[in-house]
């Protein structure tokens, strides 16, 4: 540059030179006064020499302005790349997308997120404020057109804001938005830089921590964390309660956080079954206690009460978490259960007392009536019609001994829930029933199949075993068909964990479809014969289900009829 | 055939019923009665304080039928004071529960007394005699 400044000077020296030698040559030939020319050429190269100078020293001068300005900008220029640069680095590192709005023209421009984030080609953007605009949530944009506006007003400094933006796959986003202004001299906003974080996860995440949330405040139960440690033996101290303890126990949270549940503690309260959870805390165990805890009003309610310790990452024990419930209402309960039980029982010991003394005292003067009948047989009788009304008197007195024996019999087979089993052989039981109906099996001459291969031993109580098959075999012979021979099957099978028996015959049948609910009933009777009780079947049920039996029937009208049952093995 | 037994029951057609039975199979010389266990006792200390000991091996009923319902003093109470030292001049005397009992506690009670020869359902019968002289006879 100095260079040039005097390359300037010395073209201008070099000039006025030339001119002034030009012009002192031209004086020299056409003016006839030669006195100052030399004068005259000198004070010309003085002037020139000056004026050289001079212009040189204010060229130079403003030369170094120049530089000096041009430094400056080239300073500013390098910050204005760098930071440029540095933008591009930002932009394209965060996750966030920026935008970059010029109000007055109208003008907005965004980064890359808007395409890698929300899914928009470049051609898709707009590059208006109303693009924007139009992608935020329905329900959101009301709440952010008023923001926007108080913020480009600048009535408020700061505006940091969460909305839902729509993606180019028309889901929603939810966004955190940061944005600011920048302003011209007058203060007037001229540019808004906006970015805005994807935080759908974050606000899901939040949500679902709200909903798992809601179930320690909605809870019904009582819900108490406690810390880790206790101190003095007690409980340790709480650090939440839910509102559902608030109202079961009357106090306030804040009444209650950083006390120890042993206030809860009153009187009443079953001292060993606190010092079971306090033994399970230093234990570091889960435990569960029930007990009468005390409210804010020392009103006494009882508690079901468990600790869970909660483990951190470093398996030590953070806190505790206690579940407790209002069980008042259910021990009434139990209580009215406990006592209801115990008056039934009571009644039901009276009944049995009842039905013995009844029954005792039909039968002392029927025992009479029968002493008395047997008395009379040896002596004879001449009257015929005496005779008769004898024979008759004695007929209805067996029929009505034999009633009553019956339902002696289901008093007690009733009363006697664990009877004595043992084992029994099938074969000799059969033996001794057939013996007792030796006369109908001679009279009728039934064919009787027996099966008794597979199961040989029954473990059993024999008294009813014989009673059982003495009533089938009985009612068999009893409900015979008219028209064929009597032909009784009788067989015992084996599974893994009981034995089968099944009792079948071709007898006249029972109609089920009418019948089945009343075939094992109390004086249901199926066919109008003179001697049939309604009692046997029904004794019959009785004694197989004391001795933790089934019993099933299956018959067809004058086809006959099979009874099933089964007895557990062990 | 004994020389003497007790009938202790409160129904009289009972005890009639006792007599003659007994009476028919020859099972005993005299037949003693009484209608309750009170009566029964007053008539074991009659003997006891009315009879030389001598004697009273002879005059001792040597079987008692015994009814355990019956007013003021019942079979069991009876028992209870009959097997005291008080009576124990009676104690080889057989007893036999002749009732219209049902409960089976009262079967389960009678296995506490061993004087109980049996315990037996109304009403008496010759075969039931039969079968108590078999007993006792072996």
């Amino acid at each position: 540059m100095k260079n040039k400044t005097n390359q300037i000077t010395l073209i201008y020296f070099v000039i006025s030179l030339f001119l002034a030698i030009i012009c002192h040559k031209y004086l020299l030939n056409n003016i006839s006064n030669t006195q100052y020319y030399y004068f005259s050429f000198i004070k010309d190269l003085v002037f020139i020499i000056l004026t050289g100078l001079l212009f040189r020293y204010i060229l130079s001068k403003n030369d170094a302005r120049n530089i000096t300005v041009f430094e400056k900008l080239k300073k500013s220029n390098d910050e204005i790349k760098e930071s440029n640069e540095k933008y591009n680095i930002v932009a394209k590192a965060t996750s966030d997308t920026i935008w970059d709005w010029k109000i007055q023209e109208d003008n907005i421009t965004w980064n890359k997120g808007i395409e890698s984030v929300f899914g928009y080609k470049p051609e898709e953007v707009g590059d208006s404020s109303r693009w924007w605009f139009d992608k935020i949530h329905p329900e959101d944009s009301i709440r952010m057109s008023v923001k926007l506006y108080s913020f480009i007003e600048q009535k408020t400094e700061k505006w940091q804001d969460q909305y839902r933006f729509r993606c180019a796959d028309a889901t929603y986003k939810y966004v955190l938005h940061r944005s600011f202004l920048l302003k011209d001299e007058n203060g007037r906003a001229t540019r808004m830089i906006g970015a805005i974080q994807d935080i759908t996860k974050q606000k899901e995440e939040e949500q679902r921590l709200k909903l798992l949330e809601t179930v320690i405040t909605q809870s019904r139960d009582s819900i108490l964390i406690t810390e880790a440690d206790s101190h003095d033996g007690k409980i340790p101290q709480i650090v939440y309660v839910n509102p559902s303890f608030s109202k079961m126990s009357g106090y306030q949270s804040e009444e209650i956080v950083g006390k120890s549940p042993n206030i809860f503690k009153g009187p009443k309260s079953d001292s060993s079954e606190l010092r079971k959870l306090i033994k399970a805390i230093k234990n570091k165990e889960e435990c569960s206690i029930e007990t009468i805890s005390y409210t804010k009003n020392k009103e006494e309610y009882w508690v079901r009460y468990s600790m869970i310790p909660i483990f951190n990452s470093e398996n030590e024990v953070s806190h505790w978490i206690s579940i407790q419930r209002d069980t008042t209402e259910e021990k009434k309960l139990e209580k009215e259960k406990e006592h209801l039980i115990r008056e039934l029982t009571q009644n039901n010991k009276d009944l049995k007392q009842f039905s013995y003394i009844t029954s005792h005292n039909l039968r002392s003067p029927l025992s009479n009536l029968t002493g008395l009948l047997n008395l009379i047989e040896d002596i004879p009788i001449e009257n015929e019609e005496l005779k008769e009304i004898l024979n008759g008197f004695n007929k209805s007195t067996h029929l009505l001994n034999e009633t009553i024996n019956d339902l002696v019999k289901v008093i007690i087979i009733k009363d006697n829930p664990s009877i004595q089993k043992e084992e029994v052989l099938l074969n000799e039981v059969f033996e001794n029933v057939f013996n007792q109906l030796n006369f109908q099996i001679e009279l009728h001459k039934p064919i009787i199949k027996l099966n008794f291969e597979k199961v040989t031993v029954l473990n059993i109580n024999k008294a009813y075993l014989e009673s059982i098959l003495l009533n089938l075999l009985t009612n068999s012979i009893k409900y015979r068909s008219k028209d064929r021979k009597l032909k009784i099957t009788i067989s015992a099978n084996q599974t893994e964990d009981s034995i089968i028996l099944t009792f079948k015959d071709n007898g006249i049948g029972i109609d089920l479809e009418r019948n089945r609910d009343k075939v094992f009933g109390l004086y249901q009777r199926f066919h109008n014969y003179p001697d049939s009780k309604g009692l046997g079947l029904y004794l019959v049920k009785s004694q197989v289900e004391t001795m933790g039996g089934t019993i099933s029937i299956d018959s067809e009208v004058d086809k006959g009829t099979s009874f099933t049952l089964i007895f557990k093995n062990k | 055939m004994f020389d003497q037994i007790l009938c202790i029951d409160d129904d009289p057609i009972a005890l009639m019923l006792c007599k003659k039975v007994i009476t028919k199979a020859e099972f005993s010389k005299e037949i003693m009665t009484a209608q309750n266990g009170e009566e029964a006792l007053l008539y074991f200390n009659s003997l006891k304080y009315n009879t030389k000991p001598t004697d009273l091996n002879d005059k001792k009923p040597r079987l008692i039928f015994l009814d355990l319902n019956m007013p003021v003093m019942g079979g069991w109470e009876f028992l209870d004071h009959f097997s005291t030292s008080n009576y124990s001049d009676f104690n080889t005397t057989n007893i036999i529960i002749l009732s219209s009992t049902i409960d089976p506690e009262d079967l389960e009670k009678a296995k506490n007394y061993p004087m109980i020869l049996d315990f037996l359902s109304k009403p008496i019968t010759l075969q039931m005699l039969e079968y108590i002289k078999n007993k006792m006879s072996i």
